[in-house]
């Protein structure tokens, strides 16, 4: 890795995540990236969303909820996992006896958020697929290897299985992938390759 | 899904398969087991263009706007390989199995027993909005007040389009075992309904298996107490009804005990009746009137023939008299509009007589399978994934990319580095969506090897693409070889002689490189780049001086006289290529583009995509290096020499249509 001018668009970490100076990235101490990730320009990361002691106990005050641990994680992202720009992660919500609490957001390795979609799933596999101007409903589970097409509105709540392609509003399975995906180097398997590329 | 540009397609040979001429066409599949070192067919050319000698030898050069290639073409890392066939392998070469069933929504195992005797559906708490078809979540309804204590009653609830349960009157007492209790309402509560236009009853025989037994929970009950007859069934009981009737119609009018429908399907499918009067349509002109009068009526002595429901208790269902104007009634009425009908998207997914948004259910998830794959030809197992639904294992995973060289192309941009195949992200870099024409394009096409031997490809090309729109193709370097691929860690240990390699190619990258006739481009440890270079053809249609100088370029005739080319131009010319399209009819959707027809001006669909046709001829020693290659070709030493050939096309980009 060549050294970068001082003030490139992209700010390198120890673990090598690159990120873009133009991101606008809130909460970071409630943010964790496993390393090599990137984040593009304008990309949108809640992290201020966590589920704090406070919102619960106003208003359901009668309840003991589990006492969070002093630095709640509201986003995890693995390695090689890629936001493009003007992409907005954010933490889901539910309104869970009548109180509304956000859920920590997992998104696992290799994966790769287009352009202007919007992430808001509970859960995202490794080496999931989300396409640009795709929407991730809140509480939605994306297994590994799942791919949701562009524009696709994965609707709250759903559940995509591994090795499935889901488009459309409100997404639907519609096909899965080939046994080779993900394969280093293939569709589905450059997420190294979009890493060396950033920043250059 | 079609790919962005720039894409890699492999065909699969299988296409060609009934082709009149094996011999010839037996060249783009693989001679496993040659031991001969000297191949038939030597990639030298004794001319100096090796790319048209290529394709005048081969006589029959890929075409990728052929409608048959759409069949063909498939993303490499939807191709299997068949080791004992030893030959790519597409999703139409292979028969599947199923592993496992499970639901998709709560990724639970059913058991094939179950699939077989309840349906292929999630029998637990999943279920699809019936508006829209996003999951429904189970949500209760005392949520507002926090109350923690108290469970309220549930609902089912769409977090996409707000449809609940509540809009069709049901509520659950207790968030499990939804379907049962779904069943059991809708068995007994659903009186309340208007409608019932039961009319598929007509040919029971064609419909009702189908649509009823996917449909058992959704149950609708008619008001049709006027009847005369015992109480009118529910659609389930009817369904039941019609089954066992003609279970027992089938058991008592067979006269062959070899129905090659057999029971496997059940009662439904294997009406020997059915099958006959079928088949006595073609076979006898005699018996058809006969037949055809006495179907209903009386049946004939000869073959025994099925009759069909005649009272309720077979399941035979009569609508109303007045059925129709209540539906008509209803249609009109205020309160119904056009918000209360369902859809006919709707309507599909429901039970026949479902006709208004009341009369829509819940749709249990319908379940999904895991399946292996085996080869058509030698039944060897291709694919097998874990049981477990929610593995992503495979025991098994003979996919064609271990095999074969992946492709990868990429425009090659002036000073960028060069390296392992990458997705270009220079502003430099042509927009392969609109390509100018008559300018070159150099793009580098990388070769990466993944089987563990080294491996000597051929690349050939026609030298200009098939079509209308004849664009130049010339691979620099139409022969080179790729490493194996050996482990990462031998080549760091190895140190000088490969680093060197790679030192070399790492700086090359750095400085402007000009790409070099009769040369590879760059090399790695398993990979190797070439440079093709591209002159995208005139697209016919376009502006006037792109035409006159595609005619004064090739000579070609690109048609019409002056008038009709600027007419063409008026059309075409500041138009982009859908509203061209549009405005022209007659279009060739065939995607063949060769016969111009009345208007040759016009651009057929998708002509404008430059797509190159690749024939890639790959040898290699296959020696014991691994278990996987040493399973049928061994023959006396110990290495065997291994040829394989396919077509693959490149889709480059799409031509401008205007000259800039």
């Amino acid at each position: 890795m060549p050294p970068k001018a001082a003030k490139g668009e992209y700010i390198e970490t120890d673990t090598g995540n690159k990120i873009s100076r133009r991101s606008h990235i809130h909460g970071t101490q409630h943010i964790i990236l496993g390393g090599k990730t990137v984040i593009q320009a304008e990309a949108v990361i809640r992290g201020d969303l966590f589920r704090s002691s406070s919102s619960s106990t106003s208003t359901s005050s009668d309840q003991n909820q589990p006492a969070p641990s002093a630095p709640s994680v509201a986003i995890t992202v693995g390695r090689y996992s890629h936001i493009s720009k003007q992409a907005v992660l954010r933490p889901p919500s539910r309104l869970h006896r009548g109180v509304h609490s956000f859920y920590p957001l997992k998104i696992g390795d290799h994966v790769f958020v287009g352009e202007r979609a919007v992430v808001e799933a509970a859960t995202v596999g490794n080496h999931v697929h989300i396409g640009k101007e795709a929407v991730v409903g809140s509480m939605a589970i994306l297994k590994d290897f799942a791919v949701v097409l562009d524009g696709a509105v994965v609707a709250p709540g759903m559940v995509v299985p591994s090795w499935c392609v889901v488009g459309g509003a409100p997404a639907r399975i519609v096909g899965e992938v080939g046994e080779g995906y993900a394969v280093e180097g293939a569709d589905g398997g450059l997420a190294r390759e979009r890493y060396r590329l950033v920043g250059r | 899904m079609s790919r962005p540009f720039p894409y890699a397609y492999l065909s699969c040979p299988c296409a060609d398969t009934p082709m009149p001429d094996p011999s010839r066409k037996r060249r783009s599949r693989e001679s496993p087991q040659k031991p001969n070192p000297e191949q038939p067919h030597p990639p030298k050319v004794p001319q100096g263009n090796q790319e048209e000698d290529e394709e005048q030898e081969e006589d029959q050069t890929f075409d990728p706007r052929s409608p048959r290639s759409n069949f063909s073409l498939y993303p490499p890392e939807q191709l299997l390989y068949c080791e004992d066939c030893h030959q790519i392998k597409c999703p139409r070469c292979i028969t599947e199995e199923i592993v496992c069933w499970y639901c998709p929504s709560c990724l639970f195992e059913t058991p094939s027993s179950m699939v077989r005797s309840e349906g292929n559906r999630c029998a637990r708490n999943c279920f699809n909005c019936p508006a829209c078809t996003a999951p429904l979540a189970v949500t209760t309804l005392e949520n507002v007040t926090g109350g923690g204590s108290q469970q309220g009653p549930w609902v089912l609830a769409c977090g996409y389009c707000m449809w609940t349960t509540l809009d069709i009157g049901i509520k659950f007492d207790k968030p499990t075992n939804i379907r049962t209790q779904l069943f059991k309402l809708t068995d007994s509560s659903r009186g309340r309904q208007m409608s019932k236009t039961f009319t598929d009853l007509k040919s029971p025989l064609s419909t009702y298996a189908s649509i009823d037994e996917q449909f058992a929970a959704s149950s609708t009950e008619s008001k049709n107490g006027d009847l005369a007859e015992p109480a009118p069934l529910d659609p389930e009981a009817q369904f039941a009804a019609l089954k066992n009737f003609y279970k027992n119609q089938i058991a008592e009018t067979s006269s062959s005990p070899t129905d090659p429908l057999g029971p496997d399907f059940g009662a439904g499918f294997s009406s020997p009746g059915a099958l006959n009067r079928i088949m006595s349509l073609y076979t006898s002109s005699s018996r058809l009137s006969s037949l055809y009068g006495g179907t209903s009526k009386k049946p004939k002595s000869k073959p025994p023939v099925m009759r069909e429901a005649l009272t309720a208790s077979e399941g035979l269902k009569t609508p109303a008299p007045d059925a129709e104007d209540t539906i008509i009634q209803r249609m009109v009425s205020d309160d119904c509009g056009w918000d209360g009908l369902a859809s006919l998207e709707q309507r599909t997914f429901q039970a026949p007589d479902a006709r208004f948004v009341e009369d829509l259910l819940p749709l249990p998830v319908l379940l999904r399978t895991k399946r292996s794959k085996r080869c058509k030809s030698c039944k060897h197992i291709l694919v097998k994934p874990e049981f477990k639904p929610q593995s992503t294992r495979f025991r098994i995973r003979l996919i064609a990319l271990s095999y074969i060289p992946l492709p990868t192309l990429r425009p090659l941009v002036p000073g960028a580095h060069g390296g392992l195949p990458t997705v270009s992200s220079s502003s430099l870099a042509p927009n392969l969506d609109a390509l100018p024409p008559l300018r070159t394009v150099q793009l580098l096409l990388t070769l990466k090897n993944h089987m563990f031997d080294p491996v000597r490809v051929t690349l050939a090309t026609p030298s200009v693409t098939p079509g209308r729109v004849a664009s130049k193709v010339t691979i620099l370097c139409p022969q080179f070889d790729i490493g194996a691929n050996s482990d990462v860690w031998d080549e760091a240990l190895q140190g000088t002689s490969v680093g060197d390699q790679r030192a070399s190619s790492r700086g090359g990258g750095l400085y402007e490189k000009v790409a070099e006739a009769g040369k590879v481009w760059d090399k790695g440890r398993n990979w190797t780049t070439v440079v093709l270079e591209v002159v995208p053809g005139t697209l016919p249609g376009g502006t006037a001086g792109a035409r006159r100088r595609v005619q004064q370029a090739t000579g070609a005739d690109v048609g019409g006289t002056t008038t009709r080319a600027r007419g063409g131009d008026g059309i075409s010319g500041d138009d982009d290529d859908g509203s061209d399209d549009d405005a022209l009819p007659a279009l060739d959707w065939s995607g063949q583009g060769q016969d111009p027809g009345p208007q040759p001006q016009q651009l057929q669909p998708d002509e404008d995509v430059l797509e190159i046709p690749v024939f890639v001829r790959m040898e290699w020693d296959s020696d014991n290096q691994i278990d996987q290659e040493q399973s049928v070709g061994r023959q006396n030493a110990d290495t065997v020499k291994r040829e394989l050939a396919y077509w693959m096309v490149l889709g480059v980009g799409k031509i401008n249509p205007k000259i800039v």
